[in-house]
């Protein structure tokens, strides 16, 4: 009986001492993030970076989540930026930052504490040009010392997200899934 | 006759080809905005564009981002808090009062950089540069987002 309130209280001391630990420390904030967009077709290749995404990591409960200012994307041709930001495409003005929310289904997979390369898969939402959709997705987390790395490759349809184009140019010369790829940088602390 | 009107007629026909492929060969390769040589379409107290827009996101977005993503050109002036690199190793200068929500983070460029060397935490300084996105609070991430300024420069003031 001893023994099971002594095992009882232990376990709560620890859960109060997660629940109130856990939040602040393992929340880690990256300015420092890179995003490239990449449509191919027989036509031309285009690509766009942005490096001015926003994102959070928690090492604790696995959540992720990418803010994206979408008028940042810069492109080599001044014409193709000004369409992608125009109401026929993504329509920046009125959809100023994109999306994702998600968590790390395999967060057992990761030791952030222990140098390495782990896989993992990432589920969750992604909002974009007003349109939310479920997604999984890929991603790779490299551990450095106290540098965290996070780098996913996706594919994104961009009919899925209401980013459609029927007759004209565009639609030979973009691609109807274009690939998406990012790499964020945190610091642990301490 | 006949054969003046053909020449005639295969003149203008190919310059007019040659001057409409010409069109369209410079608007394809337009060059980009020249922000710093661009004139300035509003010019604050970097607090003041933050407050704009804690107040009223909606608005702010509607006076400061254009549809084509040719948003406005602004001179912010406010107190350095911290000078970093982003991922593509150009400097950023985060303009923000002590005690601020959020402030104006202004990414310079490979040409600019170098101008932040004599800049320091504490300085307040005018930076020129076009807006990308407002500053506000984010419920996922927890935390408040800056303003985000691309293209600048420090301005003499």
């Amino acid at each position: 009986m001893k023994k099971l309130l002594f095992t009882i209280a232990i376990s709560g001391i620890l859960a109060i001492t997660t629940a109130f630990t856990s939040p602040t420390v393992s929340k880690l904030v990256s300015k420092a993030g890179h995003i490239n967009f990449f449509s191919h077709t027989a036509i031309e290749d285009i690509s766009a970076d942005n490096f001015k995404v926003v994102s959070t990591l928690n090492t604790a409960t696995g959540e992720v989540v990418y803010s994206v200012p979408m008028q940042s994307f810069e492109f080599e041709k001044a014409l193709m930026q000004k369409h992608y930001n125009s109401k026929k495409f993504l329509d920046t003005k009125t959809y100023p930052k994109a999306k994702f929310k998600g968590q790390i289904t395999n967060l057992d997979a990761v030791n952030f504490e222990v140098d390495g390369t782990y896989n993992v898969t990432i589920a969750g939402e992604m909002n974009l040009h007003g349109v939310t959709k479920v997604i999984t997705e890929t991603a790779t987390i490299t551990v450095l010392g106290n540098k965290i790395t996070v780098e996913t490759k996706m594919n994104l349809t961009l009919a899925d997200y209401k980013v459609a184009f029927k007759g004209g140019k565009p639609s030979t010369n973009i691609a109807k899934t274009i690939e998406v790829t990012s790499k964020s940088e945190y610091t642990k602390e301490g | 006759m006949k054969k003046r009107i053909l020449k005639w007629g295969l003149i203008l026909l190919v310059s007019g080809i040659i001057i409409g492929a010409a069109i369209i060969y410079f608007m394809f390769n337009q060059p980009h905005r020249d922000i710093q040589a661009a004139t300035v379409d509003y010019k604050l107290e970097a607090s003041a564009l933050v407050n704009e827009y804690l107040t009223n996101a909606t608005s702010a977005n509607d006076k400061y981002l254009e549809a084509e993503g040719e948003s406005k050109i602004i001179i912010v002036s406010g107190t350095i808090a911290s000078i970093s690199e982003d991922l593509n190793k150009q400097k950023v200068v985060l303009l923000k009062s002590k005690n601020a929500k959020a402030g104006v983070s202004c990414t310079f460029t490979s040409e600019t950089n170098a101008t932040t060397k004599n800049l320091k935490v504490g300085d307040k300084v005018s930076i020129k540069g076009v807006i990308r996105s407002g500053a506000g609070y984010d419920e996922d991430l927890e935390l408040y987002e800056d303003v985000i300024l691309e293209k600048c420069n420090s301005i003499k003031n």
